[in-house]
């Protein structure tokens, strides 16, 4: 089960500094799924910086952001369990 | 404001506006000390030298200058335009702006025609720097089209308050005589606080209110119009005064003046519905300003003393706003530049203070109540003068800008402090 990250109703910068707080505390190698209003594209620009590759569905104010250390790939079926409802 | 557009390849350095910010509290506890010094005289009438001294150390001194630094941070930011030689004309304009301040308002409270004649020119030369670079940047800007278009009309109206200020220095130095004087005084007032500081809060409003707070955002409509139809207002005020209508000029201002009752009920109405119900200090200012705001268009309309809408507006608006923003705005820049000294030093495996941790919110509260008590004495005692609240009101505020500049030397001290662990 891929732990979910709801940052939808934070302000400025909160989701981001919740989003790297929670990537610094996941057991290594393991996904995060985030939930947020926007594409957050500062965010991307970190993350391919720090060595992770991630996935976006959603569109106007909800978007789910699957991120994974980029070595460590999510298998099919573990994303798509891990995609909130 | 897409977050997406904020480079640090365009952005000032930090000191730039942070050295803006950092000095500007001083000024508004030297206005708090001529109050307390000059107690009930200051506001017997507007037009008394030390009440002409305490309006310019905070329009100028304080308002002014964080509107400077704010404007020379935001140009890249929010309209994507980076103002050339952004340091030296910084330094240069911040210097003259303090010197000129510093010297106007000692002409004013002791007379003084060298005083006078060097602050005009020193406060002339610096806000020509300011608005040639800014205009510059402006010129080339192409972010969110409306508040560009605010900036623009907010610096035109900062060049018409500064020309109707050297004019009215001319006047005063030369012993010369001006027909009307009251209503170019009223007019110079008029572009400075409607124009230059309403048009500007208008314009950074559009964004930082539904970014910061997360609000829906304002009215399309109100956005197309409040800052044009507040210079058309202004404007139409300027022509009527030039061609010796002062009674009717008034009416082109009411029209200025009504415009930001509307972006105040119309901000207030996004905070309220607000998608998180957190009240921060940011916000707590917010609503005083802008309740301030109405409360002073509210006198001014029905005829109240026109010393107590100087307070409203000045201390309410001109004090309050700014304080609320540079609690938000100092704290977001320490976060954002070291984030990407962090991504440029690629030191990942240091953990960055969160925003709110460089200024703590409940000494940031106290902060406010100290000033929500000066802004209440002053007004009482611009109300009703001669009951003795001047002075208590004067001592209030110096607390408040103390307060203020100890939170402020906070956080930066906290942004050198995690620099250097990135280093």
């Amino acid at each position: 089960m891929v732990p979910v990250l709801d940052v939808r109703r934070l302000e400025p910068p909160e989701p981001l500094e919740r989003i790297l707080d929670a990537l610094a505390d996941l057991p290594a190698g393991e996904p995060l799924c985030v939930l947020h209003r926007r594409e957050p594209f500062p965010l991307y620009d970190l993350l391919k910086r720090m060595g992770y590759d991630w996935r976006t569905q959603g569109q106007d104010d909800r978007f789910e952001i699957l991120i994974w250390p980029r070595e460590a790939p999510p298998s099919r079926r573990e994303s798509d369990e891990g995609q909130p409802d | 404001m897409k977050t997406a557009g904020l480079s640090l390849d365009q952005a000032p350095p930090i000191g730039v506006p942070f050295a803006f910010f950092l000095v500007a509290p001083l000024f508004a506890a030297l206005a708090g000390g001529l109050l307390l010094w000059q107690g009930e005289a200051v506001l017997v009438s507007r037009w008394t030298p030390v009440a002409l001294a305490v309006t310019h150390l905070l329009a100028l001194g304080f308002l002014t200058q964080i509107m400077c630094g704010a404007l020379l941070q935001m140009l890249p930011v929010l309209a994507g335009s980076p103002v050339p030689r952004v340091v030296a004309i910084g330094r240069a304009t911040q210097m003259l702006l303090i010197l000129g301040t510093l010297s106007l308002s000692a002409g004013f409270r002791w007379g003084g025609v060298i005083w006078l004649t060097t602050g005009a020119g020193a406060l002339g030369l610096g806000l020509t720097i300011l608005i040639v670079a800014v205009g510059m940047a402006l010129w080339r800007a192409q972010g969110v089209r409306q508040t560009v278009i605010a900036m623009r009309l907010a610096l035109a109206a900062l060049t018409v308050t500064a020309l109707l200020g050297l004019m009215l220095v001319a006047v005063l130095a030369g012993g010369s005589s001006l027909s009307g004087f009251a209503g170019w005084v009223d007019l110079h007032l008029g572009w400075g606080l409607l124009g230059w500081a309403g048009i500007l809060i208008m314009g950074v409003g559009y964004q930082v209110v539904p970014m910061f707070h997360v609000t829906p955002s304002y009215p399309s409509w109100l956005m197309r119009w409040a800052a044009p139809l507040a210079a058309i207002g202004l404007l139409a005020a300027t022509v009527l005064t030039a061609t010796g209508r002062t009674d009717l000029a008034i009416r082109g201002m009411g029209l200025s003046a009504i415009i930001f009752v509307v972006f105040a009920a119309a901000t207030l109405d996004r905070q309220h519905r607000r998608e998180r119900p957190r009240l921060d200090v940011t916000l707590l200012y917010w609503r005083s300003a802008m309740l301030a705001a109405m409360l002073a268009a509210l006198v001014w309309l029905t005829g109240g003393r026109a010393e107590l809408t100087g307070v409203l507006l000045l201390v309410g608006v001109g004090v309050g706003l700014p304080s609320g923003m540079l609690f938000k705005i100092m704290p977001f820049l320490s976060w954002f530049h070291l984030q990407h000294r962090q991504v440029a030093m690629r030191r990942f495996s240091v953990r960055l203070p969160h925003m709110q941790s460089f200024i703590p919110e409940t000494q940031a509260r106290i902060q406010f109540g100290v000033y929500l008590v000066a802004l209440g004495l002053l007004a009482a005692a611009a109300a009703w003068p001669g009951i003795g609240l001047t002075r208590p009101g004067g001592l209030a505020l110096i607390l408040a800008s103390l307060l203020q500049s100890w939170l402020l030397l906070q956080c930066w001290s906290g942004f050198r402090r995690f620099r250097l662990n990135l280093d």
